[in-house]
């Protein structure tokens, strides 16, 4: 495999170094463009007290090109699909090379903290967030509670 | 009726023209053209024809204001081409037009020390970091793409000020390139859409294969976005047109190169009197659909005399079954000799009166049964044309035998490939009357256009007819029938054509 880029190491020693409130992303022992991401659930929000396990990887052309990023622990979010995939314009057309792992990892905490029913991913989910916002709250709790919770798996 | 008689003269010579293949050689630059509801002036042009006339454009507006080549370039790219309207919302508000064309930041309010700070900002994630950075060096300026220091000459910016080293832009450009995009590159900020001008990307990209695919892109780009240019659809076919008519209207284009026929509006096969959305509509219709209706439709039909099984093996209606001698149409099955002598109407759908008190699984019947109407005439035609090339074919080999055993020169048969031209071009025009007939409203328009549409019908099978069985017909009857079946499609052409009717819909 080809020397990791410079920018690559700085990341992950700042990450390490200088950690985001509430954002874990540690790198792979085999891989270094691999990360283990756990992001704590933010407060007052139906994900509060969870802790979500996330992979993100870091194509060959990073940082011209967005990190792949994927929720691995279940959640219930609009803008979440059941296979993980989040639906978020930076990691997107949005994309740019200043952004780093942290400024994303970020985002994805905000799009916890405010889902957007409009521009969703997972329909179901988005359809009840918009026609019962009460029940669906209550569903994403009981989703963080039944498998964001569990310590052991972690 | 004498300008009626004059545009007939003007057809007859077209389709001499077009025997000739000689569309250049136009000597006779008479203004009854204009009559020509199809009529539409434009030029086939080579790649390198339309690079130079971009370039005069770009060189147009360079004189005009102050601005780079390449900044001019996207100013024409957004929009259309137009000098003078750039010119002049240049002199209204010339930060404005850049701002929209988002060659320079939408922030107005000081531009210079935000971006500045928000660089600052960016390199301070950078140095916070408590690396042994080269930071030694004063004059080195951290990039924070590749979070790498380096002289501040690597360094390259657009006009939003953020600063990133040249490899970063390169690497940036080279991932932009090869997805395909080249006009709409943006520059590496985060949340800044200021685009990147082509002299940039020129001067930092340096693998040829870039360079190359870049230009050829950023091209496409430039000419779609040109309102007088198309790129003609014919397979692997370069030439681009330019309407010279100032207008966009849903004109029949012939590329001179590959010969493919086609609207210049929407770049579809040529679709008169059905306008563009119409046509797409029910393409879109006929292949959702086609499965049904092809098995309705089925390729055969059986004699209503004698019931025998018969294949359809050339292009005209008037079907003469061979088993018991009988006359019939293929469209409606009904006699032929009511078609010949009455006013022929097998081509009109005959919508039942009483369709709103029905249930609504009568309804669903009868609009299947609508479509089903439509959509077999147009199928019918367009196999028909088909059937026809080979008529073409059969023409040319009895041509030849015809030539071989002395009767006549190849000359004196040339009508006949005049006359079975001029057919299939009635007839392509008669296909596409079925997906403006269905899509109509009823009402006395619809009753007018589908008398049209019928009276067309009848004097394509009437000359179908007379062409397959030639050496039987008189000359000058041929002659006359061509007559009255390309005045038939001009006529109805010249009251449903698609720019000027367009408000029929909907």
């Amino acid at each position: 495999m080809a020397a990791l880029p410079r920018r690559i190491i700085k990341e992950a020693q700042r990450l390490q170094l200088e950690p985001v409130p509430g954002i874990s992303a540690v790198p792979d022992e085999q891989n270094a463009r691999y990360f283990h991401v756990i992001v704590t659930g933010p407060a007052d929000s139906p994900f509060e007290g969870g802790l979500f396990k996330l992979e993100l990887f870091l194509p060959e052309d990073y940082p011209m090109s967005a990190p792949k990023v994927r929720f691995i622990t279940k959640i219930y979010h609009p803008n979440i699909d059941r296979l993980g995939r989040i639906c978020l314009d930076i990691l997107k057309d949005k994309w740019s090379p200043a952004l780093q792992i942290r400024t994303v990892l970020l985002s994805i905490q905000a799009l916890l903290s405010a889902p957007n029913p409009d521009d969703p991913l997972a329909n179901d989910v988005a359809d009840l967030w918009k026609a019962n916002e009460a029940e669906a709250i209550r569903n994403a709790r009981e989703w963080t509670q039944r498998y964001a919770m569990d310590t052991t798996s972690m | 009726m004498s300008g009626d008689g004059e545009s007939d003269m003007e057809y007859s010579d077209n389709d001499y023209d077009d025997y000739y293949n000689s569309g250049d050689s136009d000597v006779d630059q008479i203004d009854p053209k204009k009559t020509d509801p199809e009529y539409f002036d434009y030029k086939c042009l080579l790649v390198e024809e339309v690079e130079k006339l971009l370039n005069e454009l770009v060189e147009k507006l360079n004189t005009r204001i102050e601005i780079t080549p390449s900044l001019a370039k996207v100013l024409l790219h957004e929009h259309g081409w137009d000098v003078e309207k750039i010119v002049s919302k240049y002199r209204e508000n010339s930060n404005g037009l850049l701002i929209t064309a988002r060659v320079k930041p939408p922030t107005n309010d000081q531009p210079t020390p935000s971006t500045s700070s928000s660089i600052a900002c960016s390199s301070s994630s950078w140095s916070t970091t408590n690396l042994p950075t080269t930071s030694s060096l004063s004059l080195h300026r951290l990039c924070p793409v590749c979070a790498t220091s380096h002289l501040p000459d690597k360094f390259e910016k657009l006009a939003c000020n953020h600063s990133f080293c040249k490899d970063c832009w390169a690497m940036h450009f080279e991932t932009q390139i090869f997805q395909g995009i080249t006009t709409q590159i943006g520059c590496m900020a985060t949340k800044c859409n200021v685009r990147v001008p082509e002299d940039l990307v020129l001067n930092l990209v340096t693998r040829s294969i870039m360079r190359e695919k870049y230009q050829q892109f950023a091209f496409r780009d430039y000419v779609k976005s040109h309102p007088e240019l198309r790129f003609c659809p014919g397979p692997n076919c370069n030439i681009i047109v330019r309407s010279t008519s100032c207008e966009v209207l849903p004109k029949r284009t012939i590329c001179e190169m590959c010969q493919t026929q086609f609207c210049f509006k929407c770049g579809m096969d040529y679709h008169a009197p059905t306008n563009c959305q119409i046509i797409r509509k029910w393409l879109t219709k006929c292949a959702d659909d086609s499965e049904t209706a092809n098995y309705i439709s089925a390729n055969t039909k059986d004699c209503p005399n004698c019931h025998i099984c018969i294949e359809k093996n050339g292009g005209c209606n008037h079907m003469h079954c061979f088993h018991c001698k009988h006359d019939f149409c293929w469209m409606c099955l009904g006699d032929w000799k009511n078609h010949g002598s009455e006013y022929y109407e097998c081509s009109r759908y005959k919508e039942n009166p009483n369709i709103a008190n029905e249930s609504i699984h009568a309804q669903a019947r009868e609009a299947l049964k609508k479509y089903l109407h439509y959509y077999e005439r147009w199928e019918n035609h367009s196999k028909s044309l088909q059937l026809e090339q080979q008529t073409l074919d059969r023409i040319k080999t009895r041509v030849n035998e015809k030539v071989m055993k002395a009767q006549g020169t190849w000359i004196d048969w040339q009508y006949l490939f005049n006359a079975a031209a001029l057919l299939a071009k009635c007839r392509y025009t008669l296909q596409y009357t079925y997906p403006y007939a269905y899509y109509m409203e009823p009402g006395s328009r619809k009753d007018l256009f589908e008398y049209q549409q019928a009276n067309l019908e009848a004097e394509i099978e009437n000359l179908s007819w007379k062409v397959e069985r030639a050496e039987t017909t008189d000359l000058g009857d041929l002659e006359n029938q061509m007559d009255v079946a390309e005045k038939r499609r001009t006529t109805l052409l010249k009251d449903f054509f698609p720019s000027t009717v367009s408000n029929t819909f909907t």
